[in-house]
């Protein structure tokens, strides 16, 4: 062996290169992250003038509610789901009457989408951030009498409280269901608007039934906007759980 | 050559460099090596902690108390790596306002070193999560995002590599199917791949080309689907593949007490861990080796 090999198969053996890893041991566990740990300095430095920035406009109260709104499901209802569906009507519909001349029937979102509850008291434009924080779209939709049974035959199936607006009269009988639409009876030859957001429209949550629709009308008003002209219009929110489920 | 005659017929070789007064046998000794693994999911720009009067979280998260905490693991292990399994961005207005600007500059400054794609970081569209990728200095790894048409071709990655002391790790990252989930005019043309089928290719390649000693999946799939139990998911991934010793899991916001340690296919150990959301808590995995000439076949101790 000459020597030149000599001194290269030395330092391989030296540098360690090829050595195995052998995994000996693994201990995993989960911190929480509380007021036991101190805030880095530098990080506080950091966010301090985002937060001044976002601060001022988001502590703008704007209504009042004496109770708390919450996604709580009581017979596939919520107080915040019903307020939701409610006030996006209210405020979408004339924004659909002047493009279109027509009313909308009603309006249908996910429990889903509601990300955050309406605790007692003041409500500030943070809180419509909190509930609403998506860019969602509001759109309206026609549907032809089999995508209504459909939509009706996924809200039966469903256990969670998806936000119908109080246009809807829906007595469920196990897998039976009568429906009545601001007062009058379901007709499955008739075709029917339904306000959605624009993520559900596309099949969002499942709801493949708002997927092609006869006609699709895009309002450009988002949903939180939505939310927060409503707050700004009334002194205080009133909601309730009402007749528009009733479960036999 | 296989390492084994490579040993034996240098034998020679070493007595004579013992000859010569150097320690050659302390190199071949064992030598315990440590890898500290930090990890965050779904933090959802929660920059700032709750508020003391927030009704199930107060006084708890925050980005600055993670640094700190982060901070101290640092010094205690030099070779540690932060990693994050996505949705990153939506959830409080700093990302209504700054469009993810804060996240990232923030997650850089805690020098994260990778992260995957959760959906919501699809939520100011494709390009406003494009727009963002400056501020971020740490990789982001997606192997069943197909990006090739979209402007995040080559901007990530399937895998990165990192190498600790000596020991090679592999990460990889997973994203949930998007249609459905996400509106299509947000994500545009990016492509969704079967998670089950890309985990055998890229581990066979991290494990059998790249030789790693540790791999690391960051996925986005979710833990669970109790009521859809056959959906794609990190225990289903788990149990379905070989090779993966970590899943950092994410987007269902479990909040695992510990660890879940599952046998995969090859019926060996993958530990499970996701840390809920809203960076409430952090994750810790220690993983410990031993330097040594051979692969041994002892097995390894878990304590979680």
């Amino acid at each position: 062996m000459k020597f030149t090999h000599f001194l290269c198969l030395f330092l391989l053996l030296v540098s360690c290169k090829k050595t195995e890893q052998n995994l000996t041991k693994i201990t995993g566990k989960n911190i929480a992250i509380d007021t036991t740990i101190a805030a880095s300095e530098e990080i506080s430095k950091m966010i301090k003038p985002y937060k001044e920035e976002l601060t001022g406009d988001m502590q703008e109260p704007l209504t009042f509610t004496p109770i708390d709104l919450t996604k709580e499901n009581k017979g596939k209802q919520s107080n915040l789901g019903n307020l939701l569906a409610d006030l996006c009507i209210e405020m979408a519909n004339p924004v659909f009457l002047e493009k279109t001349k027509t009313n909308i029937d009603f309006s249908m979102f996910n429990s889903g989408g509601i990300r955050a509850i309406i605790p007692k008291g003041v409500v500030t434009r943070e809180r419509a951030f909190k509930v609403m924080p998506f860019e969602n779209e509001l759109v309206v939709v026609t549907l032809s009498g089999d995508k209504m049974q459909e939509l009706i035959q996924y809200f039966v199936k469903t256990k969670a409280a998806h936000p119908l607006s109080k246009n809807i009269d829906l007595t469920i009988n196990k897998d039976d269901y009568t429906l009545k639409i601001n007062g009058k009876p379901f007709d499955k030859n008739k075709t029917y608007t339904v306000l959605t957001t624009d993520y559900l429209q596309s099949g969002g949550d499942r709801m493949n039934f708002f997927k092609n629709p006869l006609k699709l009308t895009v309002l450009d008003y988002k949903m939180r906007d939505c939310i927060i002209d409503y707050f700004k219009k009334v002194d205080t929110l009133k909601t309730a759980i009402d007749n528009r489920i009733k479960l036999k | 050559m296989k390492r084994r005659d490579f040993i034996k017929r240098t034998g020679a070789v070493s007595t004579l460099a013992l000859a010569g007064g150097l320690v050659l046998p302390s190199m071949i000794a064992k030598k315990q090596k440590h890898i500290t693994i930090l990890h965050t999911n779904d933090t959802h720009s929660h920059i700032e902690p709750f508020s003391a009067n927030h009704s199930r979280n107060p006084n708890r998260g925050g980005v600055a108390r993670r640094a700190t905490l982060i901070q101290q693991i640092r010094q205690e292990n030099s070779n540690t790596l932060l990693l994050d399994a996505g949705d990153i961005f939506q959830g409080t207005p700093y990302f209504n306002y700054f469009g993810g600007e804060l996240e990232f500059k923030l997650m850089s400054m805690l020098k994260y070193d990778v992260a995957t794609i959760g959906n919501h970081d699809f939520d100011n569209s494709i390009e406003g999560l494009y727009k963002q990728l400056p501020n971020a200095k740490f990789d982001f790894v997606s192997a069943n995002y197909d990006f090739k048409n979209t402007v995040l071709d080559t901007h990530v990655k399937p895998y990165k590599i990192m190498v600790k002391e000596g020991v090679k790790i592999g990460i990889f990252g997973l994203g949930i199917e998007l249609e459905g989930l996400v509106n299509k005019k947000m994500y545009k043309e990016t492509g969704y791949l079967d998670p089950i089928e890309i985990t055998q290719d890229i581990t066979d390649q991290l494990k059998n080309k790249e030789k790693c000693d540790l791999i690391i999946c960051l996925s986005h799939l979710g833990y669970y689907y109790k009521s859809n139990p056959n959906k794609i998911s990190d225990l289903n991934l788990a149990k379905a593949t070989k090779n993966i010793d970590l899943i950092i899991g994410g987007h269902t916001h479990t909040f695992l007490p510990k660890p879940t340690i599952v046998k995969n296919s090859d019926g060996k150990n993958t530990l499970i861990n996701q840390v809920g959301a809203y960076g409430l808590n952090l994750g810790r995995i220690d993983f410990y080796f031993d330097e040594a000439n051979e692969k041994s076949t002892k097995s390894t101790t878990i304590l979680v």
